[in-house]
């Protein structure tokens, strides 16, 4: 029970997609929604995973200045501390000559020190850093709690290790500004910090302070009077009181009765008062008694709340609603004639009154939305990649493919890829689909905690990096150690050397059925404007001559150095104009790739006629335009505007998930599907993947092969993506950066910064797609001229007519946004690469 | 209502009746009138009778220079929030404008609040009392030429620059959820005022406390550090706070005391991510009154003021000796403390990241520190060697009661302590368990036998810290009267 109920403070896991590793959040509030759900809002933790390599250095790099006490240490210390960490105090830090020595010295994390390397491996992924970032999440995500402290240089990390969900940080990562910092703050030492130390008196010297002149007593306990005494002294004083108000007029009507005058005459003022004069008295009870009642009358001691009119204190309630607890202002334009004091004195008294009370009621409802803690059962849904006997079928062949390694079909079983054990109860599937990676339940809870493999491994610090490996292997090309990479489809086993040939091999020879599919989101959806330069390269350079076959493997690289020298070379002997001719013939406006600006058909009809010398066309009818209540209806229109709301925002069709699609298509063969696939994703869609799944077991299972088409594996959060493009922004490299280095013709590396990306909003980018072409449609490919499929590329929303046997290409026809389909031209731009 | 047969000490309490009113700004937590609150449960509660009350005088701004800048005390005097505008740049730069508004009468409020740690001071440098409270002080975080964390004027700078005429070592504790870095700060590199501050540390103001700052200069060692996590229950605080306390008695040997009890450490507190009940926080004003030293005890922070009210008037019963119902008694204020109007507080079920693994390493990093201190001259000396022995045979665990040899050491170089010797029985009863250190030969070998040896001298003696807890914790009744 207690383990299930979760608090204002906790930090807990929380399961935002079920194929990725937990979030670590710590909850900041959980507030009621008025739907009956709790959210909370939540400060984020950050893995090393998430952070920017940079950043992860400057991280090891602390951690070493704060293990060492050496000089060049505590420099380290000063620059990552003093100041955020911007990238390029980063890399001044980096290009330190003394640091760079230091970290030749010893690379290790503090503590670390008699780790074994398995160990030290694992410590990192207790590693978080915290940020001020908050957030808000369903409650019921939460996976569990678990502990983040503060490390502290005592401690050694294996106190971490030995211990279940418990992470330590060290730093502060600011997301948006991708900084790291030290939460540490400085005690400063110099002489506008410290006092001077008052020295002791000497001998025989006299202290100049006379404690009468610091302080008025006001009591003191040496008196010869016994707690039962001042008791009945403090009664009297109370009955004057109560006499004094029965005497006194304003008080009458204020109190009507007897049992309000005494209760007034209680207060705390009316004792105090009781305790002053006996003090004053000398603790002379007698005299004390008679200065009660001196010859004006029976003393009578009121306090703000008695002090106070109805109307005064009806003022003052309106003036707290209007102003709220500004004194300041409630006194200029309420209560004038109150001082400060007396405002803030009656404030507090006032809060105890029945009125208050009730209003606190009030609020207090009101503040029921805010909870201080939920419970929340344990999620026992099982996870999507968990292999249940339902695939078991297709992943028991894919087994046995997956474990010939070496060209032999011998039966293997299936093998932990992080612990190698081939026993387990259950399985999940891991990192991309198509690489058919198995995780045993231990090593799959390991990995959705802390964010890695219980081993370095082969595949590194996590999935990602097994995919970052994929890729500089594709780049070298040659490390020694690569296996093959072997299509796992039933019937297939291809081998292909480099990961991302298997990819495409996978994606196209085994896309499942044909036509468009959705793919994952890109991480960043872009279009390449190319430059005139780029353009003109196109045409010039040899390499570039074949963008039938480039646009068809957007994978494979273009030797960009080669590029680069062919079109110097070609452009070496052209003057100007013949640049503008061969500009001209690839399509450029002469000279500049800027669009000209011809203005209004209006403007450009006057034009014409002076330069005619007719007269200019005064008021033409046919120069007019038609008001848009007399425009021509279409017949059919292929986009129309979805219905307003009563707010005048546009209601669009709830976008089914990807589950539900799927659903349908095997339910009614329509192109339906591809239309809803391109539609814009809400929001749940893309954040509350879970719901999505279970959306999915309430559906018809997936009709065929769910396990061929590759899913998305990451697919960024919002907040993600923003975080990501804020970063590619800044750095101008880390994001996109896969994407770029196989698409053709990258247009920077050849005229410097002609090409420029466009990033489009997340929320505006269409979905990715890739065509996989059937026999016919290649076929149909065929019959057509390459005049022909150069344009259907160009201009793909144009409905292409086959020359005669093929039939009509069914996705071109289809939709406005078929596009995409084509797989030529323009479109290997949104292609993703699944590595 | 009971006295408690052992520690009934002479007591002044400092109080203007005004403090309540100053009022921070609307949405600030800082609330004067918490002190108000405590001051009106301590009448209702006859504890009142039982003190010597003070009405403080304003301090002034000479006195508050002896810590503070010129142009910094200048700058508050001048400060109003109708001139407000014409001290951007000051304001900038005494940071006063954000954490610490300026609000009416703010200068009268810093000199309040310094003006009670200042004659209490010098009270207690009269030895004209014992224990000296000043609730309406403690604001910790306050600098020499800058403001922080809600405070202004650094009284209890202020008060130890006083007590240092007459001591050669003070002995600042801080047991405030903030690190008492003000504090820290101003003596950070002399060795005549040891400041120990046990705080939440890690992402949490002020950002400083960490256990590697130790003090500079002159200063280094005399500054400790005890970084806490959230959830810090009394069991565990006090597992620290004893051995810690003890440890630093008995190697610094303070002939004075300041206290900042800081009331955010309770559970509950709007700011603060401590667990405390009232009680467990009061325990620290118990364990160091039992030490017997001149002491001064100061507010500091506290956010959910019923629980600090609560939190204050316990600890002024405590240092009475005086024992209070836990049923609070009728006053202007009552209805704040419902709906249960009780004096103790729960705490709550928040789970506890000190791991007693934790508290050990950082208990023994300090020990460590500690043994750097030089030692006192003959410390372990006069002594009680036989009893030693025998308790040592009977429960090794027993050991190191060391804390107390040193301090009556320490009495002797004390200047001027002459006086010191008369002040301790003014209370009724209260002779009986004062071990103090002040009566330098007499008593104290005899305390500090009576159920342990002390063999302070030994370095490896942490592990049996955990014992000394509970020998802390016995009332010492025991003790012969005189020695
Ligand atoms: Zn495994
Ligand atoms: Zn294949
Ligand atoms: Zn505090």
């Amino acid at each position: 029970m207690a383990a299930n109920m979760y608090r204002v403070g906790d930090c807990v896991y929380f399961e935002t997609s079920s194929t990725s590793p937990y979030q670590i959040r710590r909850i900041e509030e959980l507030n009621k929604t008025a739907s009956g759900n709790v959210e909370a809002k939540v400060m984020c933790f950050y893995r090393r995973r998430d952070l920017p390599n940079p950043l992860i250095q400057l991280a090891d790099k602390h951690q070493m200045a704060q293990s060492e006490d050496s000089p060049v240490a505590m420099k380290l210390k000063k620059i990552c501390l003093k100041t955020p960490i911007g990238e390029e105090q980063a890399a001044q830090a980096v290009l330190d000559p003394a640091i760079v020595a230091m970290e030749e010295e010893s690379s290790e994390l503090p503590g670390t020190d008699g780790l074994a390397p398995k160990q030290r491996h694992q410590a990192k992924h207790r590693e978080l850093f915290l940020s001020r970032h908050v957030e808000t999440l369903p409650a019921t995500h939460i996976r569990g709690k678990c502990s983040v402290t503060l490390l502290n240089e005592t401690e050694s990390l294996l106190s971490y290790l030995n211990k279940d969900d418990a992470f330590f940080y060290c730093l502060v990562f600011d997301p948006s500004q991708k900084t790291l910092l030290a939460d540490k703050g400085e005690i400063r030492v110099g002489s506008r910090y410290q006092t001077e130390v008052t020295n002791l008196l000497k001998e025989g010297e006299e202290d100049a302070r006379n404690s009468e002149e610091l302080e008025t007593l006001v009591w003191t306990p040496e008196h010869g009077l016994t707690d039962r005494q001042i008791d009945q002294f403090l009664v009297v004083s109370r009955s004057v009181g109560t006499f004094a108000r029965a005497l006194d007029c304003s008080s009458s009507v204020k109190q009507p009765s007897l049992h309000m005058s005494a209760a007034a005459a209680s207060r705390d003022i009316t004792l105090f008062h009781a305790m002053d004069t006996l003090h004053k008295s000398g603790y002379s009870i007698e005299t004390a008694l008679s200065s009660l009642v001196p010859a004006s009358g029976p003393v009578l001691c009121r306090d703000e709340m008695e002090e106070w009119s109805a109307s005064e204190a009806n003022l003052f309630e309106e003036a707290l609603d209007k102003y709220g607890k500004d004194f300041v202002d409630i006194r200029q334009d309420f209560l004038p004639w109150k001082t400060l004091k007396n405002l803030v004195e009656y404030y507090y008294m006032w809060k105890t009154t029945d009125r208050y009370v009730q209003q606190k009621r009030v609020k207090a409802v009101e503040a029921e939305s805010k909870l201080k803690q939920v419970y929340i059962p344990n999620y026992n849904k099982p996870n999507p990649a968990l292999i249940t006997n339902n695939n078991a079928g297709t992943n028991g062949k894919g087994t046995v493919l997956n474990g010939g390694t070496n060209g032999t079909a011998a039966i293997a079983p299936t093998v932990c890829a992080s612990c190698q054990v081939t026993n387990s109860s259950q399985w999940y599937t891991w990192g991309p689909q198509h690489l058919q990676y198995r995780l045993c339940g231990t090593c799959w809870q390991y990995w959705k905690k802390y964010g890695g493999l219980k081993t370095a491994g082969v595949f590194g610090e996590s999935e990602g990096e097994a995919c970052r490996g994929a890729r500089t292997g594709e780049e070298g090309a040659l490390s020694a150690s690569h296996r093959p990479h072997r299509c796992t489809v039933l019937n297939c086993a291809k081998e292909f050397k480099l990961r991302a040939h298997l990819a495409r091999h996978v994606a196209t020879a085994h896309g499942g059925c044909e036509g468009a599919r959705p793919v994952m989101k890109t991480r960043a959806a872009f279009f390449l404007r190319a430059s005139p330069f780029t353009r003109l390269a196109r045409r010039l350079v040899r390499a570039l001559r074949r963008p039938r076959h480039h646009a068809r493997s957007p994978f494979s690289p273009i030797n960009l150095h080669q590029v680069k020298h062919e079109f110097t070379v070609a452009m070496a002997g052209v003057g100007g104009a013949d640049m503008r001719a061969m500009g001209a013939v690839a399509g450029l406006a002469p000279g500049s790739g800027k669009v000209r600006v011809r203005g209004a058909v209006g403007a450009v009809a006057v034009r014409l006629a002076t330069a005619h010398g007719s007269a200019a066309p005064r008021a033409q009818e046919w120069l007019l335009l038609t008001p848009k209540d007399r425009m021509p209806v279409p017949e059919h229109v292929a986009f129309p505007k979805p219905p307003k709301a009563p707010d005048g925002s546009l209601m669009y069709e709830r976008v089914l998930s990807r589950a539900e699609i799927e659903a349908r298509r095997g339910e009614t063969p329509t192109l339906a599907p591809v239309t809803q696939a391109l539609k814009r994703r809400a929001y749940d869609d893309i954040n509350g993947l879970d719901r999505g799944v279970s959306s999915a077991s309430a559906a018809p299972p997936p009709a065929k092969r769910p396990n061929k088409h590759p899913a998305p594996m990451q697919r960024p959060s919002r907040e993600q993506y923003a975080a990501m493009c804020a970063r590619a922004q800044a750095t101008g490299q880390p994001l996109p950066a896969h994407v770029f280095a196989h698409v053709n013709g990258k247009p920077t590396s050849l005229s410097g910064r002609g090409g420029r990306r466009h990033v489009i909003s997340w929320m505006d980018a269409p979905d990715d797609l890739y065509y996989r072409a059937t026999e016919t449609a290649k076929a149909a490919r065929r019959a057509l001229s390459c005049g022909e499929l150069r344009r259907g590329a160009r201009a793909p929303w144009r409905a292409m007519r086959p020359p005669a046997g093929p039939p009509v290409l069914p996705a071109l026809k289809g939709t406005g946004n078929a596009g995409a389909n084509t797989g030529t031209g323009s479109a290997p731009l949104q292609l993703v690469i699944l590595d | 209502m009971a006295m408690q047969p052992h520690s009934k000490k002479r007591v002044c309490y400092y109080y203007d009746s005004d403090i309540g009113n100053y009022y921070y700004g609307q949405g600030h937590p800082m609330k004067p009138h918490r002190i108000r609150m405590t001051h009106n449960l301590l009448l209702n509660y006859g504890l009142y009778r039982k003190m010597e009350i003070y009405r403080p005088h304003k301090a002034t701004a000479d006195e508050m220079t002896k810590f503070h800048s010129d142009d910094y005390i200048r700058f508050l005097r001048s400060i109003r929030p109708d001139n407000m505008s014409e001290y951007n740049k000051q304001m900038q730069r005494f940071n006063v404008g954000e954490d610490c508004p300026v609000f009416d009468g703010l200068y009268e409020f810093c000199q309040l609040s310094a003006g009670g740690s200042v004659a209490a001071a010098v009270k207690l440098n009269k030895q004209a009392s014992e224990i000296c409270i000043n609730w309406g002080g403690g604001l910790h975080h306050a600098k020499k030429s800058e403001a922080s964390g809600f405070c202004y004027v650094n009284d209890i700078v202020l008060g130890i620059l006083e007590l240092l005429k007459y001591h050669q070592r003070v002995l600042y504790i801080d047991i405030d959820v903030h690190h008492g870095d003000g504090v820290e700060e101003a003596f950070y590199t002399t060795d005549r005022v040891m400041t120990v501050s046990f705080h939440k540390y890690g992402e949490y103001f002020p950002g400083t406390g960490d256990l590697r700052d130790i003090g500079a200069g002159k200063g280094k060692y005399y500054a400790v550090n005890i970084p806490l996590r959230d959830g810090m229950d009394d069991e565990s605080y006090e597992s620290i706070f004893v051995p810690i306390i003890s440890k630093v008695m008995e190697t610094f040997q303070p002939s004075a005391v300041v206290l900042q009890c800081g009331a955010d450490s309770l559970t509950g507190d709007r700011l603060g991510c401590f667990n405390l009940t009232v009680r467990g926080h009061g325990r620290c004003v118990e364990l160091v009154k039992r030490f017997g030293l001149p002491f001064l005890l100061v507010g500091g922070g506290g956010y959910t003021i019923r629980n600090v009210s609560r939190c204050w008037t316990y600890e002024t019963s405590v240092a009475l000796g005086v024992e209070i119902a836990n049923e609070l008694p009728y006053n202007d204020y009552f209805e704040y403390f419902g709906p249960d109007f009780k004096l103790h507080i729960s705490p709550s079920n928040m789970s506890n990241q000190n791991t007693t693994e934790y508290l050990d390493k950082i208990k023994n990093r300090l020990f460590e520190n500690l043994r750097m201190l030089p030692h006192a001259p003959g410390v372990q000396v006069q002594a009680i060697p036989e009893d030693a022995v025998n308790d040592e045979s009977e429960d090794e665990d027993k050991i190191d009661k060391d804390e107390r040899l040193p301090q009556s050491e320490k009495d002797k170089r004390i200047t001027g302590d002459g006086e010191l010797s008369d002040s301790e029985d003014e209370g009724e009863g209260g002779r009986r368990d004062n071990r103090s250190y002040r009566a330098p030969q007499r008593k104290r070998p005899r305390l500090d036998k009576d159920n342990n040896a002390k063999d302070d001298v030994k370095p490896e003696d942490n592990k049996e810290d955990v014992k000394n807890v509970s020998n802390l914790e016995e009332p010492k009744k025991e003790i012969p009267p005189n020695a």
